[in-house]
């Protein structure tokens, strides 16, 4: 059976898929504030990522969490680069597996802040 | 009957402000004493688990009043056996002046001697020894403040260990204490942005009064506040007397630091975004803070949180599940439970607020808030029954989607007080504490001490 993720969004993702024929996949919750896309995650990819970065896990529903944070923001970059939410964005993000564990290994101490005005 | 409620008294009857203001006075008081050095307790990995000038504080701008100092031995025995002091108040934990045997040896002090403690190297306060005595067993001591399944099988659920960062402050006790009474006498100043947040009970009180407010319902924080704990402030709050609360304060336990926690000064703006969004109006909404390392003893530590806040001259507290609570050691209801009928083996048979030398505050105990779909709206978990469709406020979501810099949408956090997370995020490179965090700031502390020549 095949696993999902779920990938977050907020206003500056959504910009990054505008006119991708994405924003037809989007999903809503908290009353249609939280944005998010749930991927399917077939069996061999999931157990890629479960293999690759030893804190993620599945959940009760069959959701993949607690990837490294420089995984989720990849995957992102992929999806909105190839402008789908098929399995080669996962191909592509695992492509550049040394870039994301070398800043998940930083992750405990270091996570880069968001360009906000503060 | 009388229908509205006033500001209580504070615990003990009186507030104590042990604080000398008066420099020529000061250096009198200081004169010619041997000196000590203030260190932080270290854990046996040598990891900094609390400073006790965060008690001396406490203790000297009236916050655990009335307790005046550190516990002579007797007073310690009696808050262990029935959470009171000798004066027979009641309260929690023992509070102690603990050094080595070394430094005692070095010291070459006794009953009736004054010592000047110093804080980064500068005059801080004196501490006149009434007593000294040894802990024989700091072991036997954790185990003794925090309770066991066999002495306390009505709320611990398992024994403590070295997994409990408050069992840990007991056991890394020195073993020597000298007891008796603190006076500071060159008061620390706090460095931005802890400055604007510091109301010590007489401050608290005063500004109550300026404000009109005499019904106040604290909240209880270590975090930066989402949405669900904005409605929980909000809504508790209806509880007052003839109407809703006329204040609600937030009181942030500031202290040691682990790994994760959101860093203090978020915490401290994240609430006060609150306010100044107006989600809560300012004229209504106070944030302060407490200095104290959590010794996250549920149950006890909401004792404390009573006392503290009393003392500030609050009317109401609330408590939630799990209060101040870490791992699973106690029942997830221990402090509800103690607020509502007692625990008989902590000494109490009746709630804190009915026994003889008890408290005044008010508790207002309270569940959950999530969004319900249904409802379309934020949703108390004792009114709204659709539990299937129930989104919570995840922390560990709400941590996850902060780390990967997602702008969360405002019924989740607001954006004021996102942006307040991320401004301190820019500031320490990680939106939580990380290890250069604690340690940095427990060698920072919250506080610089003006010059005082002695
Ligand atoms: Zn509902």
């Amino acid at each position: 059976m095949s696993k999902l993720f779920v990938v977050l969004l907020d206003d500056k993702r959504v910009n990054a898929i505008k006119g991708s024929g994405l924003e037809d996949k989007i999903e809503y919750m908290f009353g249609g504030n939280l944005r998010a896309f749930t991927m399917e995650m077939p069996d061999e990819k999931a157990n890629t990522i479960l293999k690759e970065f030893d804190t993620a896990r599945t959940d009760t529903r069959g959701c993949i969490t607690d990837t490294p944070l420089a995984f989720n923001r990849t995957l992102f970059e992929e999806i909105a680069k190839a402008k789908s939410l098929g399995p080669e964005v996962v191909d592509n993000t695992m492509a550049r597996l040394d870039e994301i564990k070398e800043l998940a290994a930083k992750e405990s101490d270091y996570l880069p802040a968001p360009d906000i005005p503060t | 009957m009388s229908l509205r409620m006033t500001t209580p008294p504070p615990h003990g009857g009186r507030l104590e402000e042990r604080v000398v203001r008066d420099p020529v006075l000061a250096k009198k008081l200081a004169k010619g004493c041997p000196v000590y050095d203030i260190k932080p307790t270290l854990s046996d990995k040598g990891v900094p688990v609390r400073n006790v000038y965060r008690e001396i504080m406490s203790i000297c701008y009236g916050f655990f009043s009335p307790v005046e100092g550190s516990m002579k031995e007797a007073e310690v025995e009696r808050v262990l056996n029935e959470r009171r002091l000798l004066n027979d108040w009641i309260f929690p934990y023992p509070l102690v002046f603990d050094i080595s045997e070394e430094d005692y040896k070095q010291l070459g002090v006794t009953a009736g001697d004054r010592v000047l403690l110093r804080l980064k190297g500068k005059p801080f306060a004196i501490l006149d020894v009434d007593e000294v005595w040894r802990i024989k067993d700091t072991t036997e001591l954790a185990h003794r403040v925090f309770g066991t399944p066999e002495k306390n099988p009505e709320v611990v659920q398992e024994p403590f260990n070295a997994k409990h960062p408050g069992w840990v402050i007991y056991k890394s006790l020195n073993p020597v204490v000298l007891a008796g009474k603190y006076r500071i006498i060159n008061e620390p100043k706090f460095r931005p942005p802890f400055d604007r947040f510091w109301l010590p009970p007489l401050k608290s009180r005063e500004e109550y009064k300026k404000r009109g407010w005499t019904t106040v319902i604290n909240h209880q924080t270590r975090n930066v506040p989402h949405v669900g704990h904005e409605h929980l402030m909000k809504n508790a709050a209806y509880m007052g007397d003839i109407e809703p609360c006329h204040g609600i304060q937030v009181n942030a336990i500031i202290g040691v630091k682990r790994k994760g926690d959101y860093p203090d000064e978020s915490i401290l703006e994240g609430h006060e975004a609150v306010n100044l969004g107006n989600y809560i109006k300012p004229q209504r909404h106070l944030v302060t803070f407490t200095l104290w390392d959590m010794r996250y003893g549920n149950p006890l530590e909401s004792m404390l949180h009573g006392i503290i806040r009393q003392n500030m001259g609050c009317t109401h507290h609330m408590f939630g599940r799990d209060h101040a609570a870490v791992g699973e050691y106690y029942d997830m209801f221990a402090t509800q439970t103690l607020w509502d009928k007692g625990i008989p083996s902590f000494g109490f048979d009746k709630s804190v607020c009915e026994v003889e030398y008890g408290l005044h505050i008010r508790p207002q105990n309270m569940r959950e808030f999530w969004y319900c779909p249904l409802c379309q709206e934020i949703a108390y978990s004792e009114s709204c029954g659709h539990t299937k469709e129930k989104e919570k406020f995840s922390g560990s979501f709400i941590r996850g989607m902060v780390g990967e810099g997602i702008f969360p949408p405002r019924v989740i956090f607001r954006p004021e007080v996102y942006t307040a997370v991320v401004k301190w995020w820019k500031e320490f490179n990680f939106p939580f504490c990380n290890q250069n965090y604690v340690v940095q700031q427990e060698q920072k502390l919250e506080v610089d001490l003006p010059d005082l020549d002695v």
